[in-house]
């Protein structure tokens, strides 16, 4: 029989799991894909004043106005971003090892097989260690995470809870957030600058709580690699290998 | 003394000692150096488990050795020679092994991306291969319909195909064969076309097998066999068991210090562009001191002796002395050795026919092999043997009109097309272009005077449409509108065969992984194309790209090769990557041996084999001897026997080429002095080269290989050099006609005094991080492990200047072959504000040397004054006709 002050605590961790699932899926959603129509709605409507109070105000160009033109300026930007060469690489194989593919891939398909996802493509070119998909991963264990608790299962939900911790350290943990701050030097358009930033306080506040303030120095550290040189350029970007 | 053992320490050791003076006597141990296992499979390090062993064909450059992938969890970590291919045996080059870092690298194109800002302003998006292929489909049937519409196949000449290295085993061709264009052009000129043209027409096949391995003498003519050139792998480690093993003398001859020097008995420097009269003149000596094989001559050949003796007779090595550079005693001395010892071989590659008249130059060095009665023999220079595999039937009849892109009918005699004019065509309203596709093609950084193609592909009008199916990011690519990215080579099916031993041999090139990231390969695009671009079959164009997919289409090129069925037939070459299987590779010979540890010998004489009587029905017999069967060669009758002979009209060799008589050239090889070699005291000859570990262009962006070479300094003459006021390492400026580049001097003795060298396969524009090196990794130290080795990965900062935008066009009017290594330059230390990477290239000047070129064409005004000598009428060379070359 849980005590009052326990329900309450459960109550504040059920409300934050959503909401921190919520937030990862946003941001996992703003990585993983371009941006359409009905996102953009999402974002001029339900989410504009949040995500003007979170610090990622949405640019003036995508508040209004008509959408066809808008689509093609970020899918441009997206595809500059994080598909085409000379792209922030998005994938972990590649900020570790420098190739793609590589055993980050595997770890991050072993997390999602064994808590029951299965990764599935839209396009060619895409990967299981994608830093979106990773974050929509996050926000899966979350949602599970408040569904354990809604009903009731405690244990479960603390399971989860040590998953997704442990996978938010060892799988982003030490490199996503300077991966993020990075692209958002790198973005030519103010809603991936912003977002981006927004992406890498998220992933700094998530691990500020999870991880002990002695591993916060190394993974800082670790999250500081990156090229020396950053352009705003197009020369620059056209194949500049961030 | 320790306690437990009334023995000390130093006791051990004494027995220790004693001992090894008997250890080899005790026998072995269960413990083995794994590096004393042949080869054929490999286990992780980590789990011990054995690797997945996949053969396939490798494609880093041409020469398609054998190799085996080994694959764990799915990815591509190691790859080695295939111990069964007769052309590697077992062994593969840095580019080779390198390879799987093409398949991984992290700026590949992975996915189809459509143009949206201008061309070459790096702004794409995404879309996915439906996308793309129905968007390509479209812009293709637009033509065919104005096509069916105006009733005229000449309109379908407007979709064409530009590629570079095309080891499709002729898909492509089959895709334009059934959308009815023939605008197919190849890179061959920029590549070695003027050597097959030296030779096709004097024996047949377009290359020669020199048996380094067996001979005792190689007489080596501007062909880095060591490190780069034709059959690399394969021949360099036959010229070396043929060096060392076998004791042969090698002569080198290259303006440059390659590493074939460093073997060679002796290395000599000819001025760029006369090896042709280094040759002609061995060539007097050996007929004027009766050294030649005058029963092969007589039997062998279209020319007596005598008549070769008198052809000679000018080309003495005084005049080779006075053109080369090489002293006459010399010439006369290795003109001795080569003819009196027993077997002897040539090989050339692109140093003699990489100029104006390189036909003539490679004829020449041909007929060495000849006179002296090395053809066919064991130890000499042979013939090259393939294997053939051909398209599946239903075949497309192809276009029903010629094209002259890049097949001007201006040189009907170079067989493999000028596709260096297709930009300057283009602009000059000659031909019209609606659709350009490119595969493993790079105009832009590859070719001569690449800004010209650069400027080609940015003008709109003049290529409204341009798809490319590079799956990186080349100087091509970034203007492309349409980018479909094949896979790599790693990824894909190919059928292969390369005459890079005299065993021949069948190879495949299969997917060794899935495609990664469900990229697909071309052929899958090739086959949506078609399924898209005619959909219900009413263009009678998707009945011949109707396959599943890559591997039914490549199966079924393997079909009904004669015994390979009964061996296993595809499965056979999907389980071991090469067919058929000669021996086993032993270990310290690295020969392939039979059961019994003897070598698997090669056939030689082939022209010598007797035809069956079954090959000799139906054919009739020339007053020549030529055999001849449905208007073709088959053979010749020698003394009453008839023989296989050599792909010539007479079944000869033909030293004398009527064929090039017809259109005013010399029959006989000749040797013609190039402008370059009238150039100033002050000037020099500007030569490119290519270097052991990377390709001319598509290997800077792999990071083993960009590690090991990534700048390119202009090589020079210490006496050059000193004369100049340059010191080794100042930034110096490079002047041809065509424009200028900035760059650094390697002031060394391994270079002609007037020749500057730079290499390829440095200063790309793009083609991803390490070409362009715009960045620069520096992983921190807790990734490194405290290893110094790989501790700030990329730690050059120098990306190397590319020569080719100041190289002129100038082309071989017989062969149509890029003359490389006509370019006359100015070098001088770089101005004030000059900076290094500075490129300047004028299309203007290019487009005058387009004109200049033209004037030595058979039609040209100065063909006649060139070729005074040749005794035809010259008022009624024969008339243009488009549609030359293959």
């Amino acid at each position: 029989m849980q005590t009052l002050i326990e329900q309450v605590a459960q109550g504040a961790r059920l409300d934050e799991c959503r909401a921190q699932s919520a937030l990862f899926r946003l941001l996992a959603r703003t990585l993983e894909y371009e941006v359409d129509e009905a996102f953009l709605s999402h974002l001029r409507n339900d989410l504009l004043e949040a995500l003007a109070e979170a610090g990622a105000e949405l640019p003036e160009d995508m508040l209004s106005g008509p959408s066809d033109a808008l689509f093609e300026k970020l899918a441009v930007e997206y595809t500059a971003l994080f598909v085409q060469p000379g792209a922030i690489s998005p994938y972990a194989s590649v900020f570790e090892t420098g190739s793609m593919f590589q055993e980050q891939c595997d770890r991050a398909a072993r997390w999602y097989q064994e808590n029951g996802f299965v990764f599935k493509h839209r396009y060619s070119g895409e990967f299981p260690d994608h830093v979106g998909t990773m974050l929509s991963f996050v926000a899966a264990l979350f949602e599970r995470e408040a569904q354990a608790l809604e009903a009731g299962e405690e244990g479960n939900a603390e399971e989860i809870r040590q998953s997704r911790e442990r996978f938010l350290i060892e799988e982003l943990g030490s490199w996503a957030p300077g991966w993020a701050k990075l692209a958002a030097q790198a973005a030519q358009h103010p809603f991936y600058e912003r977002m981006l930033g927004l992406v890498e306080r998220v992933l700094w506040d998530e691990l500020t709580q999870v991880v002990p303030p002695r591993r916060m120095r190394e993974l800082t550290e670790k999250n500081s690699r990156g090229p020396t040189v950053i352009k705003k350029d197009p020369g620059f970007r056209k194949a500049s290998g961030l | 003394m320790n306690k437990h053992f009334p023995m000390s320490r130093r006791g051990f050791l004494k027995l220790g000692g004693s001992t090894a003076a008997v250890a080899s006597a005790l026998g072995a141990s269960r413990l083995e150096a794994m590096e004393q296992e042949l080869g054929g499979k490999d286990f992780s390090p980590v789990t011990g488990k054995l690797r997945e062993a996949v053969p396939y064909t490798c494609l880093v450059c041409n020469i398609e050795d054998g190799g085996i992938a080994y694959v764990e969890d799915g990815r591509i970590v190691k790859l080695e020679g295939n111990p069964d291919h007769p052309g590697n045996r077992g062994k593969l080059c840095a580019k080779g092994n390198s390879g799987f870092l093409h398949t991984y690298d992290p700026d590949r194109i992975m996915t189809p991306l459509l143009r949206t800002g201008k061309r070459g302003e790096g702004k794409w998006k995404r879309i996915s291969y439906d996308e793309a292929t129905t968007m390509l489909a479209a812009k293709l049937r637009e033509v065919i319909d104005r096509s069916v519409k105006a009733n005229d196949p000449a309109i379908r000449n407007e979709i064409v195909f530009k590629w570079g290295r095309n080891r499709t085993g002729g898909a492509i061709q089959r895709l334009m064969g059934a959308m009815g264009s023939s605008a197919m052009v190849g890179h061959t000129n920029i590549c070695e076309s003027s050597k097959k043209i030296g030779l096709e027409p004097s024996w047949g096949p377009d290359i020669e097998s020199a048996d380094f391995q067996n001979t005792k003498y190689a007489l080596i003519f501007g062909g880095n066999v060591t490190e780069t050139a034709y059959f690399h792998n394969p021949n360099a480690q036959r010229l070396v068991d043929g060096v060392v093993g076998n004791k042969a003398k090698l002569v080198y001859f290259d303006p440059r210090h390659a590493n074939t020097a460093k073997i060679a008995d002796e290395w000599f420097a000819p001025y760029p562009g006369t090896d042709g009269a280094v040759a002609l003149a061995m060539a007097n000596v050996i007929m004027n001191e009766k050294l030649y094989d005058d029963a092969f001559i007589r039997t062998w050949t279209n020319v007596t002796p005598e008549q070769l003796t008198a052809h000679l007779k000018s080309y003495t090595p005084e005049f080779a002395e006075a053109e080369s550079g090489i002293a006459a005693k010399d010439i006369r001395r290795i003109a001795r050795e080569f003819a009196t010892t027993k077997p002897a071989t040539t090989f050339s590659y692109r140093g003699p026919c990489k100029h104006v008249y390189g036909s003539y130059q490679e004829a020449a060095i041909h007929m060495l092999n000849v006179i002296t009665g090395n053809v066919e023999k064991k130890g000499g220079y042979c013939l090259p043997r393939g294997m053939g595999y051909g398209q599946p039937g239903p075949k497309p009849a192809g276009g029903k009109a010629a094209s002259i892109l890049g097949a001007p009918p201006t040189y009907p005699l170079a067989g493999h097309q000028v596709s260096t004019h297709m930009p300057y065509q283009l602009m000059k309203g000659d031909a019209k272009c609606s659709v350009l596709m490119t595969y493993y093609d790079n105009g832009a950084y590859t070719y001569p005077s690449s800004h010209v193609w650069e400027a080609l592909l940015k003008d709109e009008k003049l290529i409204p449409f341009y798809c490319s199916f590079s799956p990186y990011m080349s100087e091509n690519a970034e203007l492309a509108d349409l980018i479909i990215p094949d896979t790599t080579y790693l990824e894909r099916w190919d059928p292969e065969s390369m005459p890079s031993d005299l065993r021949p041999w069948l190879g495949i090139r299969q997917p060794v992984i899935k495609p990664l990231g469900n990229t697909q390969e071309w052929r899958m695009t090739a086959i949506q194309v078609a399924a898209k671009l005619d959909p219900d079959g009413s263009l009678g164009i998707k009945q011949y790209l109707n396959f599943k997919d890559g591997e039914e289409w490549v199966r079924a090129q393997f079909d009904g090769i004669p015994g390979l069925k009964e061996d296993g037939g595809f499965d056979y070459l999907k389980k071991n990557g090469v067919w058929p299987k000669y021996g086993k590779i032993d270990p310290v010979t690295g020969q392939i041996v039979d059961k019994n540890g003897d070598e698997v010998p090669a056939d030689y004489g082939l022209h010598m084999k007797e035809l069956s009587a079954a090959a000799m029905e139906g054919t009739t017999v020339e007053a020549n001897g030529a055999i001849k069967k449905g208007g073709k060669t088959v053979g010749v009758r020698i003394n009453g026997k008839n023989h296989a002979g050599f792909g010539t009209g007479s079944g000869k060799i033909e030293i004398y080429k009527e064929g090039w008589k017809k259109y005013g050239f010399n029959p006989m090889p000749v040797y013609k002095r190039l402008p370059s070699r009238d150039k100033k005291a002050d000037e020099l000859v500007l030569i490119t080269f290519k270097v052991n570990v990377h390709t001319q262009s598509r290997t800077a962006s792999v990071k083993y290989l960009a590690e090991l070479y990534h700048k390119n300094p202009a090589w020079i003459n210490p006496k050059t050099a000193a004369a100049k006021g340059i010191a080794d390492g100042d930034l110096i400026r490079v002047t041809s006609t065509v424009g200028y580049i900035v760059t650094r001097a390697h002031v060394t003795e391994g270079i002609h005094p007037d020749v500057v060298a730079i290499s390829t396969a440095c200063g790309h524009n793009s083609y991803g991080r390490l070409a362009q090196l715009k960045m620069k990794e520096k992983p921190a130290d807790y990734m490194l492990g405290g290893d110094a080795d790989i501790d700030n990965n990329v730690w050059w900062d120098d990306k190397g200047v590319h020569p080719n935008p100041i190289i002129k066009l100038s082309v071989d009017p017989i062969g149509g072959s890029q003359g490389w290594y006509d370019t006359v330059v100015t070098v001088s230390k770089a101005q004030p504000t000059d900076k290094y990477g500075d490129v300047k290239a004028s299309v203007e000047a290019s487009m005058k040397d387009y004109e200049e070129t033209l004037r030595l064409a058979y039609t040209g005004d100065l063909h006649k004054a060139n070729h005074k000598e040749v005794d035809i009428d010259w008022a009624h060379l024969p008339e243009l006709k488009a549609g030359g070359g293959h």
